[in-house]
């Protein structure tokens, strides 16, 4: 893990497990309703202070806590054409299963690559800690995924460019 | 399975099974190649005689640039009239066959290679251009040459698919062939220039590799196909893939395998392109099954289990 990665995931770490103390809360608008608060955005009072962190212009996180739900936005280092390319393809894949991963939301929020909404019925039903242990672990494996991803394509078309020239001579 | 075969292997083993001597059945089959060309194979007339017609988007072309006399040199004796909706048609007669093993072999090959000889009429023009005006241009220092001869011949243009095209143009010391090729969507266009970046490298990168044609490729028509009309008819993303070949590639003993490579240029860098992209899905499928692992973790595992007494009795809730 190199030097700065470190502190960027602890940070998004300590500030995750902070925002995650959610509690179940009715809507106040509607009867019998329940929504995510943050997703709602139904009144200022409900909603704390976003929170940016940001390793650099980059790569950076959104938390958006409120008192029942958190909405966490990431946005995935994207260098070059290939990257972002790699970067679209592989979030559009997940999102598409957002389904079977809970708390992947199926759009992310405007200007982010990727986004989780927890909510106090997830953090009820499953262990909090290892859910902010998916989530950093999910920021550690998708640079590493797209920069793999990258390194395989820039080989394959190197051989791929060899064979092809290699019968002329 | 990394470059792709010259001839079509459907043909090939249809013939081959066909010519080992077994019973003549009759056929009739539509075979389909790359480049939206398609053959026929039928028994028309009798189960021992085989027709196999040829359609290609291109053949008017073709035909402008010599194919005809390609094809008849290629399949002279087995040529009869075209199928109606095809373009080309040659007979094989099982009771005709030649008699050495050899003999027969070479035929299915040379017929499996109707699509590579049909295609390669504009190449071999070229590079007999080439070879006339080397010779012409032998005669001249370069300060005193003619326009003509520097110029070099004209562009033959060879639409083979919808929107793209191979555009082949002799000069005396080189034979320019550039494919023009569409992308999609703009993953293709990514992956293609990260594949054509490579191309484009490789000959600088690779000692072995050092006689291999040059490879060019921009966005805007070249220099070479400035007045050629109908270019930037087709809207959307078009590369031009320029390949250069020289003196050494265009030798009678090499011409025959370049001719033959080159035609696949275009099919084996798409082909490649999807290939890295299921690839590169089957990668994401498995990592989003590792995420799920990850995720499954943070749900506790609190099913009740049924609890039993040492003696097997199991609790029940009384109702």
């Amino acid at each position: 893990m190199s030097q700065s990665l470190r502190p960027y995931l602890q940070a998004v770490r300590s500030s995750l497990t902070a925002a995650l103390t959610i509690s179940n809360f009715a809507s106040q608008t509607s009867e019998r309703h329940n929504c995510p608060e943050v997703e709602a955005n139904s009144s200022p009072e409900i909603l704390l202070n976003p929170l940016h962190i940001s390793r650099n212009e980059n790569e950076k996180v959104l938390i958006e806590p409120s008192y029942n739900s958190v909405r966490l936005s990431i946005r995935i280092k994207q260098a070059d054409e290939i990257e972002h390319i790699l970067v679209h393809k592989f979030t559009r894949f997940l999102t598409q299963r957002a389904e079977s991963f809970f708390i992947l939301r199926r759009k992310p929020v405007e200007g982010y690559d990727i986004s989780f909404l927890i909510t106090n019925f997830h953090t009820e039903k499953m262990l909090t800690h290892k859910l902010i242990d998916f989530v950093i672990e999910f920021m550690e494996e998708v640079d590493k995924e797209i920069s793999e991803m990258k390194l395989f394509l820039n080989a394959r078309a190197r051989f791929v460019a060899e064979s092809f020239l290699t019968p002329f001579d | 399975m990394l470059l792709l075969d010259y001839q079509n292997a459907l043909i090939q083993s249809l013939l081959t099974e066909r010519f080992s001597g077994a019973t003549p059945v009759s056929i009739d089959q539509v075979v389909s190649d790359f480049d939206g060309v398609t053959f026929h194979l039928s028994t028309p007339e009798s189960k021992t005689k085989i027709l196999i017609s040829i359609n290609v988007k291109c053949y008017k072309e073709l035909v402008q640039y010599g194919a005809q006399e390609v094809l008849e040199r290629e399949y002279g004796p087995y040529i009869v009239s075209p199928e109606p909706g095809y373009d080309f048609s040659v007979q094989i007669d099982l009771e005709n066959l030649p008699a050495e093993e050899e003999a027969r072999n070479d035929l299915i090959m040379k017929l499996a290679l109707l699509k590579r000889n049909a295609m390669a009429a504009p190449f071999e023009r070229a590079f007999d251009e080439f070879n006339k005006l080397a010779e012409e241009a032998s005669r001249y220092t370069s300060e005193s040459a003619p326009q003509g001869i520097k110029e070099g011949g004209e562009v033959m243009a060879i639409h083979y698919r919808e929107e793209e095209a191979i555009y082949i143009k002799a000069n005396w010391d080189r034979v320019t062939v550039i494919f023009s090729t569409v992308f999609r969507e703009e993953t293709d266009r990514i992956f293609g220039k990260v594949f054509l970046q490579e191309f484009v490298d490789a000959r600088r990168r690779v000692l072995t590799l050092q006689n291999a044609p040059q490879v060019l490729f921009r966005n805007d028509p070249p220099l070479e196909l400035a007045g050629v009309p109908g270019l930037s008819a087709t809207e959307g993303e078009v590369s031009y893939v320029t390949f250069v070949l020289f003196p050494r590639h265009l030798t009678p003993q090499r011409r025959y395998e370049n001719i033959s490579h080159i035609q696949t240029f275009r099919d084996y860098f798409h082909y490649h392109i999807k290939a890295s992209k299921a690839y590169i899905h089957t990668r994401m499928r498995k990592r989003t099954a590792d995420f799920l692992q990850v995720l499954n973790r943070a749900r506790p595992e609190n099913e009740e289990r049924e609890r039993k007494t040492a003696s097997g009795r199991t609790f029940r809730v009384q109702a």
